[in-house]
């Protein structure tokens, strides 16, 4: 058993000269930055944790940066091994950029790597002080995955005992976070009712107040589910509350999936030619982002309502460009059959309609 | 996610200024520190501390961190003496039957005894 302890090397980095440090650090290419790192400070635990925060804020902007930058820190921190900071700093980092990085790796649809950074980061989080609330965060994440993957019912089995413990932590926010993935889940086993009513009980609850970004995604949801009952003034009104808030955060992927609840009201209220002109732009934004599996579960939605207005030919180029994406995420694991049917059907340029409808049922609603 | 407010992170830093009466009592009482030692570690702790309440994106509660902190300073004051006594057993038995506790569990007594001798 180790006695030994190692004294913090102060470099009295104050909070802002942190987060200026951690920005000038991302602006610099990663050579560069592993040449320079003494001078840049990057074992300070100020830098990292500032370096973390500014990680987690491109979450939902550029997902695709957030997992680069938190997998090149977290192989920073961890290899050749660093003395970072006291007590449990190095593990929490070490914890944390991981969940950061499966974090990114969810938003992007890369399955088995989240897997992989969920289990680096409980390696991390199991030695910190505060492993408990370290670890719920984690937990939320593996929920928010198992959701993704239709894994409803373990979703709602375990869900109750995150939002305990969020409530037993203190963590209000995080138990009001966890509370989408309840209505999330609702709305994936088709009980939109219950589904609004958790998102309407989170746009109200007085936490939600100082945290606009989650009212606003509680207002996407709610867009979403108006549209699909058809209720197209509710949903209008939803996501005029959620549309001013995203755009002043640059919330960029909150902003394509209020453009996707938009496009679900015109699909509903008949109007298909505004419908998939709407589902474009929602296409669009994500392709930006780099959001393939959202890109691809448009395209099959675009591909059934080109149908509808007999366009057959555009409608089989939405579904072969959709298709290669779903195999490699595989995005459809209970929908393999309907998978290989809209295949077949496809290569014999004849979509098969009902195999179409029902694999783009598989997909994930935009949810938050 | 939302940022702490100054008065949110006030209130969190709050917590070490009311908690520092029973580390200086842990550190110096219970694990036996000099007084230079306990001074070193309460410098290392604030500096940890400043850092613990902004952590994730949203701290936990007051009473989470004010658990977080004083199980840190056991953690300081065992590692402290056990690298001391390079492994040798101390003289002084209480506190070796301390240094064979985990710090979590020690915490948690002090936590129970300070609150209710401050009642």
């Amino acid at each position: 058993m180790s006695g030994r302890i190692i004294r913090f090397p102060n470099h009295n980095l104050s909070l802002q000269q942190a987060e200026q440090a951690a920005e000038h650090i991302l602006s610099l290419p990663q050579d560069e930055r592993i040449r320079r790192k003494r001078s840049l400070h990057m074992e300070d635990p100020e830098t990292l944790l500032a370096l973390c925060s500014a990680i987690r804020a491109r979450l939902t902007s550029y997902p695709s940066s957030a997992r680069e930058e938190a997998e090149f820190f977290f192989r920073f921190v961890d290899k050749p091994r660093r003395d970072i900071g006291l007590f449990d700093e190095r593990s929490y980092f070490l914890g944390e950029l991981a969940l950061l990085a499966g974090a990114a790796c969810r938003q992007l649809s890369r399955r088995e790597e989240a897997w992989i950074w969920f289990d680096r980061s409980e390696a991390g989080f199991r030695h910190t002080i505060n492993a408990a609330a370290d670890l719920s965060r984690l937990a939320y994440q593996r929920l928010a995955e198992r959701l993704e993957e239709r894994q409803i019912d373990i979703v709602l089995e375990l869900l109750p005992s995150l939002i305990e413990s969020f409530r037993t932590l203190g963590m209000a926010e995080d138990a009001l976070k966890a509370r989408f993935l309840e209505g999330s889940a609702f709305l994936e086993i088709d009980e939109p009712g219950k589904a609004a009513e958790v998102f309407a009980e989170i746009a109200d609850d007085p936490e939600a107040e100082d945290n606009p970004r989650l009212r606003a995604a509680a207002f996407t949801n709610l867009t979403q589910v108006y549209g699909m009952i058809g209720d197209a003034e509710a949903a209008i009104a939803a996501s005029a509350r959620a549309i001013p808030v995203f755009r002043q955060l640059n919330d960029r992927i909150g902003l394509a999936k209020v453009q996707w609840g938009l496009a679900s009201v015109l699909r509903e209220s008949g109007q298909i030619s505004p419908a998939i002109e709407a589902y474009r732009q929602a296409q669009e934004q994500f392709q930006t982002i780099g959001m393939r599996a959202d890109i691809a579960a448009l395209s099959l939605v675009i591909a059934d309502l080109l149908l509808d207005q007999g366009q057959d030919a555009e409608a089989l180029h939405e579904i072969a460009s959709a298709l290669p994406v779903i195999d490699a995420l595989k995005m459809a694991p209970e929908g393999m059959a309907a998978l290989s049917l809209l295949r077949e059907s496809a290569l014999r340029q004849q979509v098969n309609r009902a195999a179409l409808r029902e694999l783009h049922g598989y997909f994930p609603q935009p949810d938050a | 996610m939302k940022r702490p407010s100054p008065a949110d992170t006030v209130e969190m830093l709050s917590i070490f200024d009311r908690s520092i009466e029973l580390i200086r009592w842990t550190l110096r009482s219970y694990y036996r520190l000099t007084e230079t030692e306990a001074a070193g570690a309460e410098e290392d702790l604030r500096a940890w501390f400043h850092r613990l309440v902004r952590r994730g994106a949203s701290p936990p509660s007051a009473q989470i961190l004010e658990v977080s902190l004083v199980s840190a300073a056991c953690q300081y004051g065992r590692s402290l003496q056990l690298w001391k006594l390079h492994g040798e057993k101390s003289r002084d038995e209480s506190l070796n039957i301390l240094l064979s506790r985990q710090p979590d569990d020690v915490a948690r007594d002090l936590r129970h005894r300070f609150d209710s001798e401050r009642k």
